[in-house]
């Protein structure tokens, strides 16, 4: 894992992703409502289009497509997995995919995110 | 196309392609919605699904209203919908409204149905900031709209118990008091 700098912790705002390219991945940086930065795919699993507009509002991301929802510090989708019908899961499972998230450190008010050494595994959930 | 009103709209500073988008996308979450209600409704039924059904119907009736209020707009504004119906679905701006696991059960169905709302409530708030003081005529429809959202949200949100929606019922069903007026035809609930 080697931790790549990224951006200053002031250049995340609050409510809003900062989009950050690293190592040829678009990721986004975003803020839960205590000041903790994550850092997270940029790509919405549900249909791959870009989270740059996303919005984050109590800990949760929400795509600007359809509108399904994040937690930011586990990636999990909260909606519209909550009512999705088990039933469906063979077919709508790709749908409702965790956004992959990625480890990030903060040195001297630099926010570094980890990312797999040429050849490594990456941690994702 | 209305020339003009799409000119006037792009020198607000409105990104007209966004905002056309954003219109299509909303106008298929009310048609599949709408669908999809038409399930819920279907299944409402016993003790409390007798109750949840007029309140069903109302949203079910009135989100058909908005998909008509909406795609004139859409055409206005120079865009239009696409010609394959399963494209049409597949952009819907919600998730969608699957009837649940246990139909019967209440707060299964009562569950999908608040977060469907919820969905539209900021679909609506997010075209509404777009074009406040700008797009005037799509301010005053997707306000229009959200009005109506925001009052199926909070009778879904009453009946699972989250507090008063402060709300009785409408004169007929489907009234759509706030989107009627945009509807082109007549729907005799003026
Ligand atoms: S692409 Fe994100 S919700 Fe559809």
């Amino acid at each position: 894992m080697q931790y790549l700098a990224v951006a200053y912790t002031r250049d995340i705002p609050a409510g809003r992703v900062y989009p950050v390219l690293v190592g040829g991945r678009e990721l986004i940086l975003v803020r839960d409502g205590q000041d903790n930065v994550y850092a997270l795919d940029g790509l919405c699993p549900h249909r791959h289009l870009p989270l740059a507009g996303a919005e984050v509002w109590k800990g949760v991301l929400e795509c600007p497509w359809h509108h399904f929802q994040y937690d930011v510090r586990t990636g999990e989708n909260l909606y519209p997995r909550r009512v999705y019908p088990a039933q469906l899961a063979a077919r709508l499972g790709d749908h409702v995919r965790p956004l992959r998230i990625y480890p990030v450190r903060t040195v001297d008010e630099q926010i570094q995110v980890g990312m797999p050494e040429a050849g490594g595994t990456p941690r994702f959930p | 196309m209305a020339k003009v009103a799409r000119e006037m709209v792009e020198k607000s500073g409105v990104n007209v392609d966004e905002l056309v988008a954003k219109l299509v996308r909303a106008a298929s979450a009310e048609f599949t919605t709408y669908y999809y209600y038409t399930l819920l409704r279907a299944h409402a039924i016993g003790f409390e699904g007798e109750g949840l059904k007029e309140i069903i119907e109302d949203a079910r009736l009135e989100d058909r209203n908005h998909f008509e209020a909406l795609f004139p707009r859409i055409y206005e504004l120079g865009g239009d919908l696409p010609r394959d119906i399963r494209d049409f679905s597949d952009m819907a701006a919600c998730a969608d409204a699957y009837l649940p696991d246990n139909p019967n059960d209440a707060r299964q169905l009562l569950g999908v149905l608040v977060e469907a709302e919820r969905c539209a409530i900021r679909v609506y708030t997010e075209i509404c900031d777009m074009t406040f003081g700008k797009d005037h005529r799509t301010y005053e429809l997707a306000l229009a709209i959200l009005n109506e959202e925001i009052e199926h949200e909070a009778w879904f949100s009453e009946f699972l118990g989250e507090g008063p929606s402060g709300h009785f019922r409408r004169g007929t069903p489907g009234e759509s008091p706030y989107t009627s007026r945009f509807l082109v035809v007549p729907n005799g609930h003026n």
